[in-house]
């Protein structure tokens, strides 16, 4: 400064003047700060992910950082001008994220949707395969849907004659229905012994029920409850066919079994 | 902006100025530098975007930018009521970036939040029916 030329009161003011200058003049710039705000942005606008979801933001974060960039007279202005254009690139960075999660929940909609419907297509599955089985157990014991229920008919097989004894080859017929009532915890079975018209009608009814009983307590053995089960026993009275010939009578000489339960026919 | 006018004094001056009379300008300029009338603006910016954030209940996800804004805006009045507007226009600025930022990083938690829920529930599905399947076959 000429300073040298000037009086006393020229001097004072131009101490004024250079102190206000000074305390308005500029600090040494924060190269490293802003570089990094630059770097920033640049990722965030290099993510394929993020850069188009906030084209708003973006934008308002790259004025920010290129007013940051510029270099400033004023030390405290700089390192404004720093903090602003950093918080408006994380401010960008946020809401780029936002949409970016909005923008997945449609996909992540439609992959909810398809596991539930492979849920219930499942649980239609399960319970289709489940009426499959029983079904097949059902045809396995060969019992027929009848207006009593379903009715499994043991023909003249289980027994000799006149007696209430199983036979030995008995209890491989008789073992199906078990399994059957063990799986089946909710079914009860009626138990009924039929016989052809020879003999007498009381002889018959007696041995009907004893043959009834025989079976029910061979599947007491097998651990079914007596409580599910029902023995009676029908005599002559009900033939399926007459008892004019031999095969009509054998064909009268039989034991049903009818199955009570929630299910009589599946489908 | 108001600091760049001394330079700009400079270059425009007229070659007839005596010396004095610039220097009388310059300390003029530069006292007009730091004494305006308070950031009003500023101020009101801040405060809305304040508001916002606890409208959108970011005190639950981003409380410290929340925080920050809210320390940022008293240290601004504060500093209206010392006389220094420039700190206070700064300081509001400050003020409301922080919470503008409060409000988006909440926005993009709760996003976040509602994604992770619907993938969790597929998630559930999904490991149901793994344990359907093993249980039927």
């Amino acid at each position: 400064m000429n300073s040298f030329m000037l009086d006393d009161r020229k001097l004072m003011v131009t101490a004024l003047a250079a102190l206000l200058m000074v305390a308005c003049t500029s600090a040494p710039r924060d190269p490293e700060a802003i570089g990094q705000l630059r770097r920033d942005l640049t990722e965030l606008q290099s993510d394929p992910q993020l850069a188009s979801k906030a084209p708003v933001a973006i934008a308002d974060a790259e004025k920010a950082v290129v007013a940051a960039e510029k270099p400033q007279a004023d030390a405290e202005q700089e390192a404004q001008l720093i903090y602003i254009a950093d918080r408006k690139v994380k401010i960008a960075h946020a809401q780029a994220e936002s949409r970016k999660l909005e923008d997945q929940r449609t996909a992540l909609g439609k992959e909810r949707e398809a596991a539930r419907l492979d849920s219930r297509t499942q649980e239609a599955d399960t319970a289709h395969q489940l009426a499959r089985d029983l079904q097949q157990e059902i045809d396995d014991l060969n019992a027929k849907p009848t207006d009593r229920g379903l009715v499994v008919t043991l023909g003249d097989v289980l027994f000799d004659n006149a007696s209430s004894t199983l036979k030995p080859g008995a209890q491989d017929k008789l073992s199906k229905l078990s399994a059957f009532l063990i799986k089946h915890q909710d079914r009860s079975i009626v138990i009924e012994g039929h016989t052809d018209s020879v003999g007498t009608e009381d002889n018959n009814a007696a041995l009907s029920q004893r043959r009834a009983d025989s079976v029910a307590s061979f599947l007491t053995g097998q651990g079914i409850t007596r409580e599910r089960l029902t023995s009676s026993g029908k005599g002559e009275g009900f033939p399926v066919v007459g008892n004019e010939t031999a095969a009509g009578r054998q064909q009268n000489r039989r034991v049903e079994v009818i199955i009570v339960g929630a299910m009589t026919r599946v489908e | 902006m108001t600091t760049l006018l001394p330079h700009s004094t400079i270059t425009q001056r007229p070659s007839g100025l005596r010396p004095l009379s610039v220097l009388l300008l310059l300390s003029l300029t530069g006292l007009a530098a730091c004494s305006s009338p308070p950031p009003d603006r500023e101020l009101q910016a801040a405060e809305l975007s304040i508001t916002n954030a606890e409208k959108a209940r970011v005190a639950d996800y981003a409380s410290p930018e929340l925080g920050e804004a809210r320390n940022k805006l008293t240290a601004a009045r504060a500093a209206v009521s010392e006389g220094d507007m420039e700190d206070a226009k700064r300081l509001a600025e400050q003020a409301r970036v922080n919470a503008d930022l409060a409000t988006a990083k909440a926005a993009a938690a709760k996003a976040a939040v509602v994604n992770t829920e619907m993938q969790d529930s597929t998630e559930t599905l999904k490991t149901e029916m793994d344990r359907n399947q093993g249980g039927t076959l």
